[in-house]
């Protein structure tokens, strides 16, 4: 079960912080903004070595060969799994998982993959509204609707 | 990573589980030999000192039996857990083989404390212990040094041979039996040779039975390192025997090893199993690849530790599978990365020198009881020869950080990690080329060639995917967590130096999950260490994410003893990491990172300040998580923190200075500018009083005073200072900013010591307390006094709120307003200032004006005419002199008439010059109620009536056009030149006065007969002190003038008075006050007039001269520039006229009822031609005679129809020159006294003589006769008008007396006639 979701733009701030729990305490939305961004550590790692591969491997191959946006498993705590995927324009998707859960504990790196495919079109619709500044924190409601939904549903 | 399997292999925690897990292990540790080194006893001064020296000696290099040069490491410690000795059987590595103790001592009985104590840690780590080294540190340099005598040295080295051959029949036991017994058994022989050695002071006790070394406190203690690498070398010799014992063994006998848990598990095992004589064999294996590596043999471990994987894996032992795989990774990575080793030694070199100079005399105790290494020497046949070069090899052969060799070290610490590299290199080749000397001495244990040691070594992806391996291992023993911890550990720095972040990090999270039962302590250090790790590759977030955990673990609950300051300042290391820079307006500008984290790090932070009791970091911290998170935080928050902040800066106040931490780190101040918010920022010019101005101002470049166009100039692109001010403000004066503030809490708030913020010439800033309302913009204007000339900076301001003191810079500010980074202000040499007061003589009105007011108003009512002294008082409130003063009156009329209305003497106010500071300066100044007292034009409010009643007038004939202008005609001709004259005098008024705009209309003379505002400002120009020639201040005085109607002539008109050389003017005067008016027009002739009612007053008057007036029209000509607009030469006559009678007609008035005196005149009278004749002195003197008899004025006369009447007309030329083409003509008429004339006289009169003749010439002072008869027929009244005219132009008789000569009969028609007036009346009777 997707315990929280999160968008942060190309400068590392955050764009959005979703999840649910049992409490939406403040400490709970603390610890998940804790869980995320040490993620972004990882997933920014990530990021420069499949771009320095990228680069290397750009002189014989096609510039046009598109890398693949799931970034996968990012690290994992005691409870909690965090995935990510990184758009085209630099915005990190996050996606925590809470590995203490049944239903979370044995998730499939797919599902984690079609969700965060899914976080990313709700994304790029919450960004189509002309009156967003790219940029800016999202605080579309139906995005934030529709996010909750996600992670309900789908995990 | 971590496998499923995990605990199923795991036992309950055993008695001896090692729980001290030491996380600053390395990799290369595994090939180094483990020291002790603790300072017991007394507090050492220069025991860090000592502790790096010893540091440094951490590789030397030992030649072995066989020649070969081995490299040895050495890891020094300073607290070992006798728990993890117990894994020395696992991995040898983890084994304390020697002991250093620094110690002092004062007196005997410390002494003997101290080797009580050194004794007793030689127990506790008996089981490994090989050699101990004591450094001793006596009281001050009275220690005696015992002579060191070479027979003594022989002596014990006899000695000891003798004790090394007693027992050496104990070689056989196994090695750390052999260890603890030679300690044991050798404390006999020791003792007593210590004592001989002892100095005569102390002596150590009977059973302190190591080598000691002693020293005075202060010694330099020169030989230090000597004696370690003794010590490491004898260690050395005790591993190598240890390796060659192994090596030996029988593989079929060997026992089993044990670690430490394992014990238990293998009670009732059938040992003598093929599957357990595989384990034991690997096992050795293992085990003796432990000791060829920390025996400098590297590439004989790495086949080894392959070989002893091989067998482990075949029998599952996974235990020590993984400690063999890990074995073998740790050996590759100290081949493939062999400056892992060198690094930090190399790098201290420089300061080992200033201990090298010092060569002193190398001290030894030498106390060579129980060395262990002597037994194994006298064994080992080969070794024994090696043994007796090495203390002499040993110091040749200290790497270059040891102390030999420093002064070559340190001269090529550039090139040190270049001569690593080919050291390692050379010990490479150094090993494959001495390869085999080991085979035929080996011949029990598996051995592969060295040569192809290169199969073995692992590549760097093959380390890590065989330290994962290795983990997982471990991970199957519960028991062997701490071994799993650090062999994590161990792999990320490996993956840290292999530059793989990702590697090292997933070996860092497999730390998280392995389960310790850790002291909090304990995890603490992990997290420290984890986040360490973290850092070093880079993972920011996570190091900081880490230290936040080790920092609240520091505090949490669970602890007993809960670490304040430790929590504080892991706290404040995570900074980095979630980007939070310490310096707020870094962190203003560049808003990064994640808010609602800093703000929960940042309130932490606090607490831990607190609670660590440094109250005014809390504060700061407090003021920084207030001024950088203000725009993430609600008002709610905001209202919570400042009252925190309150509450906390009450303990301590902050103040905007840098705190500097024990630790060398600095607080940099953090500056409140949200509370209160600044909107506005403005400095504010003087005010208009003080305002300097320039004293000679520039000229003006052209016409235009704004231009859009800059004409081929690069100006327009140089963008103008923002934050230069264009005015100036001036020294010891005192100055004003403008500022707007918000106050954006909830709550009134009390700004105190507000003040401003300069940077340049002194600035004095007056303090300001305000209180601000909640959300409501308040202006606040700061003072200051600059105290110097030149250039003055205003950074910004600073406050004192909240209990914090803040100093905010404009340059700081918090982006949505925009300020330039400061304002600049030209300050000039301080200026005299003045007040200003003045005083009316006669109404007694005294106004006493406040300086800073600019236009202070006098109101002043005048009766036109009158005139009043105002005096204005000047008094210098300054401290500088005035040394210059102008003054100049501006108002809304022209020049001529304002000179007219206030006089004053510019000589006078010089002379007052200078004013010395306090004193008083008057001026005084005189103001006329000036005004045309004729009443003109269609204002008339009375009416016209009285103008056709003048005898002159209606009794005139009317000869010609030009000669007859009815008054009605002359008024409106002086109506029209009046208003000309508005016009232009409007024209240069405004020219003059181009900046006053403001004023309706301009103010020329008016109709008296209403009442006149005439707004004046007295402009003062003053200036003294240093700047005088630059600038000067200016005071205006506002004066307001009311000038009130007193009288007002409404007409006028000349009548000839009985003597030719007077005339009457007679005057229509109207009292336009309400007062009665007593007005004399004359010398004691008065007449008293009602209010608003006119009378008529004849005022007599003298003829006026035509020569000496002439010239006097000249000068008012060039003086008054208005009558040359009115050009012609009758006009120039009648201007002449006019001022003879402006000058001669004295009117005065005096009210009675408020006692008022004043004047009026008649300036700017006009006259008509015929008017002018009376007014001015005929040229031509008339002496009429009928019948001999001369005919006086007014006079009648009588006579009876037929009688014969001579008429005799004299004419006499009074002009000074000759008059020419004369025409005397005597005509008769009746005048039917109803505007008719009857000339046609024909049957009436006879006249019997011309009555027309013709003087060609009458030259000046002749006298022309003619005489005729007349006689009158019938009875009635008969005038006679004789006339004398002239076709010569004599009106241009001012002209023509300037150029005779140009005298030319211009045409037939009569230029001028001059008639006799009045004209004789005859009235005949019958």
């Amino acid at each position: 079960m997707a315990v929280c979701v999160a968008v942060i733009g190309k400068d590392n701030s955050p764009l959005y912080i979703g999840g649910t729990g049992n409490d939406t305490s403040t400490d709970n939305e603390l610890s998940r903004q804790w869980l995320v961004h040490t993620a972004l550590d990882a997933l920014e790692e990530r990021l420069a070595s499949t771009n320095n591969t990228n680069l290397n491997s750009s002189a014989n191959a096609s510039r046009t060969e598109l890398r693949d946006l799931y970034l996968g498993l990012l690290y994992s705590t005691d409870t909690h799994k965090i995935y990510g995927y990184v758009t085209n324009t630099r915005i990190k998707l996050v996606l925590v998982t809470s590995s203490t859960s049944p239903s979370g504990s044995n998730i499939r790196d797919a599902e984690v993959r079609t969700a965060l495919r899914r976080l990313h079109a709700l994304y790029a619709d919450a960004i189509c509204n002309p009156f967003h500044l790219p940029g800016d924190q999202i605080t579309s409601t139906k995005f934030d609707k529709q996010v909750k939904s996600l992670i309900m549903n789908n995990v | 990573m971590r496998s499923s399997v995990s605990y199923i292999l795991s036992h309950a925690p055993g008695e001896s589980v090692m729980s001290h897990p030491d996380y600053a292990q390395h990799a290369q540790h595994h090939a180094c030999l483990l020291v002790l080194v603790k300072g017991i006893g007394g507090v050492l001064k220069n025991f860090n000192k000592l502790w790096e020296r010893i540091q440094r000696v951490n590789n030397i290099k030992v030649t072995d039996s066989s020649g070969q040069v081995r490299d040895i490491w050495v890891r020094y410690v300073r607290d070992y857990p006798v728990e993890n000795n117990d894994w020395g059987d696992f991995q040898t590595h983890r084994r304390l083989l020697g002991l250093i103790t620094l110690s002092k001592f004062a007196n005997q009985i410390e002494l003997n404390e101290v080797c009580r104590v050194h004794e007793s840690l030689k127990v506790k780590y008996s089981n490994t212990l090989y050699d101990s080294r004591a450094f001793m540190f006596g009281p001050g340099s009275n220690l005696k040094k015992p002579e060191q005598e070479p027979e003594t040295y022989s002596f014990y080295e006899d000695d000891k041979t003798k004790e090394k051959t007693s027992l050496s029949d104990r070689i056989s036991l196994p090695s750390e039996a052999a260890d603890s017994l030679s300690s044991c058994d050798s404390i006999g022989q020791s003792s007593s040779s210590t004592y001989s050695v002892q100095e005569e002071n102390f002596t150590t006790p009977s059973n302190f039975k190591t080598h000691a070394l002693f020293y005075g406190e202060n010694d330099p203690v020169p030989d230090l390192e000597q004696h370690v690498a003794e010590l490491i070398n004898s260690l050395f010799w005790v591993v190598e025997s240890k390796r060659l014992e192994r090596s030996r063994e029988k593989l079929e006998k060997v026992s089993l090893l044990l670690a430490p848990f394992e014990k238990r598990d293998f009670v009732g095992l059938d040992m003598e199993s093929r599957n357990n004589k595989k384990r034991c064999m690997g096992r050795v294996t293992k085990n003796l690849a432990d000791l060829t590596l920390q025996a400098g043999l590297v590439p004989e471990a790495l086949s080894l530790y392959n070989s002893a994987g091989e067998i482990l894996k075949s029998v599952n032992d996974w235990l020590w599978l993984g400690a063999a795989k890990e074995g073998h990774c740790v050996t590759s990575a100290i081949i493939q990365y062999p400056h892992l080793r060198n690094s930090t030694p190399l790098q201290r070199n420089a300061s080992l020198q200033e201990s090298s100079p010092n060569k002193t005399k190398p001290l030894s105790l030498y106390q060579p009881s129980s060395e262990p290494y002597r037994k194994f020497k006298l064994n080992f046949s080969p070794l024994k020869t090696s043994k007796t070069s090495s203390p002499i090899n040993a110091p040749n052969e200290l790497t270059p950080s040891s102390s030999e060799s420093i002064e070559t070290s340190s001269r090529q610490s550039e090139t040190d990690n270049a001569d690593t590299e080919s050291l390692a290199s050379s010990t490479d080749i150094e090993y494959q080329s001495q390869k085999s000397y080991l085979s035929p001495d080996l011949p029990s244990i598996p051995r592969q060639p060295t040569s192809i040691h290169t199969m073995y070594l692992l590549s760097g992806e093959e380390i890590a995917e065989k330290y994962r391996k290795a983990t997982i291992h471990y991970s199957k023993y519960q028991n062997a967590g701490i071994i799993e911890t650090e062999a994590c550990f161990k792999a990320a720095r490996i993956a840290v130096e292999q530059n793989n972040t990702l590697r090292a990090s997933s070996f860092l999270q497999n730390v998280i999950f392995i389960n310790l039962t850790l002291s909090e302590q304990e995890k603490i250090q992990r997290f420290d260490t984890l986040a360490e790790l973290y850092k070093e590759i880079g993972f920011l977030r996570k190091a900081a994410f880490c230290q936040r955990l080790a920092a609240t673990r520091q505090v949490s609950a669970n602890n007993p003893n809960p670490d304040w300051p430790r929590c504080y300042h892991l706290m404040l290391h995570s900074f980095p990491g979630h980007k939070i820079s310490l310096d707020p307006n870094y962190a203003v500008q560049h808003q990064v990172g994640w808010p609602a984290l800093q703000i929960q790090l940042l309130h932490e932070l606090v607490v831990a300040a607190r609670r660590m009791g440094h109250p005014a970091l809390a504060t700061r911290h407090m003021t920084f998580l207030l001024q950088t998170m203000w725009p993430h935080l609600s008002r709610q928050e905001h209202r919570d923190l400042a009252i925190q902040l309150q509450a906390l800066s009450a303990q301590c106040e902050g103040g905007p200075v840098p705190l500097v931490l024990e630790t060398g780190e600095v607080i940099p101040p953090a500056n409140l500018t949200h509370v209160p918010t600044c909107l506005y920022f403005n400095p504010r010019p003087l005010p208009p009083a003080r305002t300097p101005h320039l004293i000679k101002s520039k000229s003006n470049q052209g016409p235009f005073i704004f231009t859009p166009i800059h004409f081929g100039s690069l100006e327009r692109k140089t963008k103008k200072d923002e934050g230069k001010m264009e005015y100036l403000w001036v020294e010891d004066d005192i100055c004003e900013v403008q500022m707007k503030l918000t106050n954006p809490l909830p709550f009134e708030l009390k700004v105190s010591n507000m003040r401003l913020l300069t940077s340049g010439v002194v600035f004095e800033s007056i303090p300001e307390t305000i209180i601000l309302p909640p959300d409501s913009p308040t202006t606040v204007n700061l003072h200051g006094t600059p105290k110097e000339v030149g250039e003055l900076l205003i950074l910004g301001y600073s406050t004192h709120t909240l209990g914090v003191k803040s100093n905010c810079r404009l340059k700081n500010m918090p982006m949505p307003h925009k300020f330039p980074s400061a304002f600049s202000i030209e300050v000039i040499p301080s200026l005299p200032k003045i007040s200003i007061e003045t005083t009316l003589t006669l109404s007694g009105n005294v106004n006493l004006s406040n300086p800073e007011i600019s236009a202070s108003v006098t109101n002043i009512s005048l009766y036109n005419g009158e005139s009043t002294e105002c005096t204005i008082k000047i008094t210098n409130t300054s401290n500088v002199a005035i040394e210059y003063l102008e003054l100049l009156i501006q108002s809304n009329m022209d020049n001529q008439l304002q000179r007219k209305v206030f006089q004053w003497s510019n000589e006078e106010i010089q002379s007052q010059l200078p004013i010395k500071p306090n004193d008083v300066a008057l001026i005084p100044i005189t103001l006329y109620g000036e005004a045309d007292f004729l009443d003109l034009g269609g204002e008339n409010i009375f009416p016209n009536s009285l103008t056709s009643n003048y005898p002159s007038r209606v009794g005139s004939p009317v000869p010609n056009a030009q000669t007859s202008l009815p008054t009605q005609s002359s008024n409106q001709q002086n109506s029209l030149s009046s208003g000309l004259m508005v016009n232009r005098t409007s024209g240069s008024f405004r020219s003059s006065n181009s900046q006053t705009t403001s004023w309706s209309a301009p103010l020329s003379i008016m109709p008296p007969s209403r009442g006149r505002q005439i707004e004046t400002q007295i402009i003062l120009r003053y200036s003294g002190g240093a700047g005088k020639d630059m600038h000067c201040r200016q005071s205006t005085l506002q004066m307001n003038l009311e000038l009130l109607p007193s009288v007002s002539i409404t007409h006028w008109d000349v009548l000839p008075a009985e003597i030719p050389s007077q005339l009457y003017l007679v005057l229509d005067i109207t009292n336009l006050t309400n007062e009665e008016m007593d007005f004399e027009y004359a010398p004691s002739k008065h007449i008293l007039i009602e209010g608003k009612e006119s009378c008529r007053v004849p005022v007599p008057l003298d003829r006026c001269p035509f020569t000496s007036t002439a010239v006097k029209i000249e000068d008012a000509d060039s003086m008054e520039p208005k009558s040359i607009s009115t050009g012609t030469s009758i006009n120039s006559l009648e201007v002449m006229c006019s001022e003879h009678l402006t000058k001669n007609v004295d009117l005065k008035w005096h009210l009675l009822q408020s006692n008022i005196n004043g004047r009026a005149s008649v300036k700017g009278i006009t006259l008509s031609q015929s008017m002018m004749d009376i007014v001015r002195m005929s040229p031509l003197n008339w002496e009429v005679s009928l019948n001999k008899q001369y005919i006086k004025p007014q006079e009648e006369y009588n006579c009876t129809a037929g009688e014969c009447l001579f008429l005799g007309v004299a004419v006499s030329n009074h002009l000074k020159r000759p008059l020419h083409k004369l025409c005397l003509s005597v005509q008769f008429y009746q005048d039917y006294n109803n505007g008719v004339r009857n000339y046609k006289l024909d049957n009436r009169v006879a006249t019997a003589g011309n009555n027309k003749v013709v003087l060609t010439t009458l030259s000046e002072s002749a006298k022309a006769y003619h005489e005729c008869t007349v006689v009158f027929l019938t009875p009635g009244e008969y005038k006679i008008d004789i006339q004398c005219s002239t076709t010569e132009p004599i009106l241009d008789e001012v002209s023509v007396a300037k150029d005779l000569p140009s005298v030319q009969s211009c045409a037939e028609e009569i230029s001028h006639t001059w008639r006799f007036i009045p004209p004789v009346a005859i009235s005949v009777t019958d």
